[in-house]
């Protein structure tokens, strides 16, 4: 049987929750066109996946799902600099940031 | 109980207040907010030390950096959105998409296993008794049982945390350590040292304008 | 075979032209005329290495005969290296020794022209390529040699290039003997799969090795003999080739190159031997060409081009000679028309020269008092070819002649005396009409019977305005060479022409005894003519010839009356005699319009439409391609996260489904 005892409430809440919680960055990702808004919902996104982790290590007893989570946490790290860094760079070259604007791979 | 969907509506409505706020720096207050939140539903999940860490890192680097990205941005020109919405089809089928997710993933989530499937890293914790750790994941797992908070053999505590992290996944945590230093150089490489960017500035225009003629060249062929 | 080690005088005899012919590449521009003397010293002192070797290329005894050189094993069964035995030590010897008279020769001929380097370094490397060829002591080095020759010839040919019927005829040579290039080749298969080796040795020891493919090894073998030879049906190439410097028809298309044929056959007499078919075929056909060639030599007007027919028709002869397994009568007609014929030749050159490239005997008449030599000379030569008592053709062409009935094809030996009779007439024409008589160079070609001449003349004028631009030019400047440099090799060769003969006999003579252990001996059975009679019907024949030529053109009347008698005779020719059979008609309806025509369909219809078509629809359906491909690149950054966005909806479309289904 399933340990959601351990679990305040059960698992299916906790995986609807990080569902909704990873599509509300999604379009926050596809309908904002501000670059840090952008990268704030890709923020929203790993959150969303590292509560599922952390809900599925509680419901199995596993903390691999910590580790997951805290490379997660890691690599959001990395990639909010680098993205940052790029949204300045290109600040500086174009003196906006309207990523509709930067379209110079059109094919 | 409670807390869950206290916590939950919490985290929603700031997760939407992010996305549709108009400015930058309010949505950096509802983030703060929503990783607060979510801290604490780790604390209920028993993970303290993520939930630390989740303050630490989101809330006090992450974030902070925003702040200061869109303090630097924002002085003087108006930044964002100058010109027209090149991609004003996509929203609606963007929303359809969502929603289309939506239905099927709430349809096939109800079908995920609440336990691990066969061989998955299964729990120690089996047969339902704590303290009874199964020897055949006793490498793979933990083998934690509930006790004081802080305590190495409890699940999710710092000691258990960092057994983990420093003794069967060493190699993830230093390769970690290896993705971050990557990442400050690029930083610095990317945005380190102004006067290069200068002439690259000037030097994009260039090619910006030459490829625009070039395509427009090819459209008129 | 032969001396067993090695003998490396060899390599001096055959690398010694090559060494001029590099030399004079590299240096030509400095060298000039002194290319010339360079090229003759090379050949000079290969020929004296030959004259050394004499020794031992003719020691030894039976297969066991003549000096040898390995050079280096290929593959199993291709060991190369180098012979020099009786029958290539006589080769070596004409083509060295000939070959020297005719680079000096030529020094003086080619004086006032710009590209004499070009000329001498061509011409050492055609003496390579053809001592390459007949020192060679298998059959894989023979074909590189016969190859070589082969480009050779059509370097020379096509020496003058700004001429375009000079460079047709290079290429229409060169064709015709990558013809029998290709027939040598096959041979050369037949003989490695059948005899292991490619070596003359091994493979002549034991001849019936190569049964049942031992008739159709010799076929091949003359398919490549015929097309170097110009013997039917591949002869048409040889005539066309007086396109070249009259010093080159003299050495390569007279007096060496042509004659490797004869060299090829006679090198593998053991299977001609074995073979009787063959013997049949190859004297058949050599006959015929004699035959043929005399006969189409009647109705030339141009000097060379009846030494060309001439030479055709004699190499008949030859071919007919050691075909029927006369050999060593065949090689004795190569060795005496090698003289004769590049005397001949080279006379030709003289009057061709004096005459500033006048080369139509209707335009000539009285050039006995204008170039003497050429008339002493040339009159000796024309004595010899014709088989007059005394000179040496007489000696050769008989014993041919009379080896075709000893070996049983009286056929042959008839068509033989005919043939003699029509030589003796068409060469005696040629010596009357050209060095008899008044000078006719002034007249209006019209009235000697020239017909269509303004054509031929804004061609040849349009080549020389050529020249002009890209040489000295040739008959203006009065920079001439010494007399004596072409009088002397003419002489010499005229002197050989008449004196070559008496070393060969009868049965015991030098020339027989030369050939003692290099050609398989046979009893045959008593003829029923004598070689007495035989000898006496070619007089008869030759007298009767010699008579009806004086009697239409030497008469005191026919001389007074040339030019309106050759303008009747112009007119009379009959057609199939000046279209030569309509044999290049034949060829070209037969090959040259059905590759036209091919060609019009794979130009015109295939490549246009198919093979363009088919490119041009992978091009349109890329194009259609990229341009669905293009419209995914939006260069929207939103645009690429909802492809992401969309791949990944699928995926979890997909685990849904898949964890639904379970």
């Amino acid at each position: 049987m399933p340990h959601e005892s351990l679990l305040p409430v059960a698992l299916i809440n906790y995986i609807s929750l990080s569902l909704v919680i990873f599509l509300i960055g999604v379009a926050g990702v596809l309908l904002r066109r501000n670059p840090l808004i952008m990268l704030m919902s890709i923020e929203l996104m790993w959150n969303a996946a590292n509560l599922l982790f952390l809900a599925f290590a509680r419901s199995w007893m596993n903390n691999a799902g910590h580790i997951f989570a805290f490379l997660v946490i890691t690599v959001a790290a990395a990639e909010a600099a680098i993205g940052l860094a790029i949204v300045v760079v290109v600040f500086r070259a174009r003196a906006n940031v309207d990523v509709d604007e930067v379209a110079l791979m059109k094919g | 109980m409670i807390e869950f969907y206290v916590l939950a509506f919490v985290l929603i409505a700031s997760a939407i207040f992010v996305i549709t706020a108009k400015k930058a720096v309010y949505s950096v207050v509802g983030l703060l907010l929503h990783f607060a939140a979510l801290a604490i539903m780790y604390l209920t999940l028993a993970a303290e030390f993520l939930a630390v860490i989740q303050l630490i890192v989101y809330s006090g680097a992450i974030l902070m950096l925003f702040v200061f990205v869109i303090a630097l941005l924002s002085s003087g020109v108006a930044p964002f959105s100058v010109g027209p919405n090149r991609l004003p089809k996509i929203a609606v089928p963007a929303i359809l998409t969502v929603a289309v997710i939506l239905a099927f993933l709430i349809y096939g989530v109800a079908h995920v296993p609440a336990v691990a499937p066969h061989g998955v890293g299964q729990s120690a914790l089996v047969n339902g008794t704590f303290g009874a750790p199964n020897p055949s994941v006793a490498q793979t797992g933990t083998g934690s049982t509930h006790g004081p908070v802080g305590a190495a053999n409890v699940f999710g505590s710092v000691g258990d945390f960092g057994k983990a992290l420093f003794t069967t996944n060493l190699l993830p945590f230093e390769i970690t350590a290896f993705i971050l230093m990557v990442a400050v150089i690029g930083v610095i490489l990317l945005a380190g040292d102004a006067a290069p960017y200068v002439q690259s500035r000037r030097r994009a225009r260039i090619v910006e304008r030459d490829m625009r003629e070039a395509i427009l060249r090819a459209g008129e062929e | 075979m032969g001396v067993t080690g090695s003998y490396p005088v060899l390599f001096v005899i055959w690398l010694l032209p090559l060494l001029g012919a590099i030399a004079i590449w590299a240096f030509g521009p400095q060298l000039k005329r002194f290319a010339g003397v360079l090229g003759s010293a090379a050949i000079a002192a290969s020929f004296v290495a030959a004259l050394v070797s004499w020794g031992i290329a003719t020691q030894g005894s039976g297969t066991q005969i003549g000096a040898q050189q390995p050079l280096f094993t290929w593959l199993q069964g291709f060991d190369f290296g180098l012979l020099l035995d009786p029958l290539s030590l006589i080769w070596v010897l004409i083509i060295t020794g000939v070959g020297f008279l005719i680079h000096l020769y030529s020094v003086g001929y080619m004086w006032s022209d710009n590209a004499i380097a070009r000329f001498f370094a061509y011409l050492n490397f055609f003496v390579f390529a053809m001592l390459t060829l007949v020192l060679s002591d298998n059959f894989v080095g023979l074909l590189v040699g016969w190859g070589l020759v082969g480009l050779a010839s059509y370097f020379l040919i096509g020496f003058w290039f700004f001429k375009p019927s000079a460079v047709a005829a290079a290429r229409k040579a060169f064709v015709m003997n990558v013809v029998g290039d290709v027939g040598i080749m096959f041979a050369i298969f037949i003989i490695v799969t059948k005899a292991g080796s490619i070596r003359f040795a091994d493979v002549f020891a034991n001849p019936h090795a190569l049964d049942p493919w031992l008739f159709w090894t010799c076929v091949f073998l003359f398919i490549g003999a015929a097309a170097k030879s110009a013997q039917l049906p591949l002869h048409t190439w040889l005539p066309d080739a007086m396109e070249g410097p009259t010093p080159v028809s003299a050495l390569i298309h007279a007096a060496t190159m042509v004659t490797a044929g004869v060299y090829l056959v006679a090198r593998c007499a053991p299977l001609w031997s074995a073979s009787h078919d063959a013997q049949t075929l190859v004297g058949a056909v050599g006959a015929l060409t004699a035959l043929a060639g005399a006969l189409l030599g009647i109705a030339q007007w141009d000097i060379k081009r009846i030494l060309a027919y001439s030479t055709m028709s004699q190499i008949g002869y030859m071919i007919m000679g050691v075909g029927v397994g006369a050999f060593t009568a065949g090689v004795a007609h190569f060795f005496t028309h090698a003289f004769f014929k590049a005397c001949l030749f080279l006379g030709s050159g003289i009057i061709i020269h004096a005459l500033s490239d006048e080369q139509d005997i209707r335009l000539m008449g009285g050039m006995r008092k204008r170039t003497p030599v050429a008339f002493w000379a040339m009159g000796g030569a024309v004595l010899a070819i014709s088989g007059v008592p005394g000179f040496s053709g007489y000696f050769s062409k008989d014993q041919v002649i009379y080896g075709a009935l000893e070996h049983g094809y009286a056929w042959m030996w008839a068509i033989g005396l005919l043939t003699a009779g029509i030589t003796a007439y068409y060469m005696l024409r040629l010596f009357i009409v050209t060095f008899f008589g008044a000078y006719r160079g002034d007249m209006n070609p019209a009235d000697v019977g020239i017909a269509l001449r303004q054509a031929q003349d804004d061609q040849s004028h349009q080549g020389a305005m050529i020249a002009h631009e890209t040489h000295e030019p040739h008959a203006q400047d009065h920079d001439h060479a010494p007399g004596w440099i072409m009088g002397v090799p003419v002489a010499i060769l005229g002197v050989f022409s008449v004196i070559a003969g008496y070393i060969m006999i009868g049965p015991g003579s030098p020339w027989a005894r030369f050939f003692d252990q290099s050609f398989p001996r046979e009893t045959l059975p008593p003829t029923a003519i004598s070689e007495a009679v035989t000898t006496g019907l070619a007089i008869v024949m030759l007298i009767v010839g010699a008579a009806v030529a004086y009697w239409r053109y030497g008469t005191r009347a026919a001389l007074a009356d040339a030019p309106a008698r050759l303008k009747r005779e112009s007119e009379t020719l009959p057609a199939v005699l000046v279209r030569l059979y309509y044999w290049d008609d034949l060829i070209e309806w037969l090959f040259v319009k059905p590759s036209q025509v091919l060609g019009e369909f794979f130009g015109r219809w295939m490549d246009p439409h198919f093979v363009d078509g088919v490119v041009r629809e992978i091009v349109l359906t890329n194009r259609f391609l990229g341009s669905l491909m293009r419209s995914f690149q939006t260069g929207l950054l939103r645009a690429y996260a909802l492809i992401i966005v969309f791949g990944a909806a699928c995926f979890a479309v997909y685990y849904a489904l898949e964890g639904a289904m379970r």
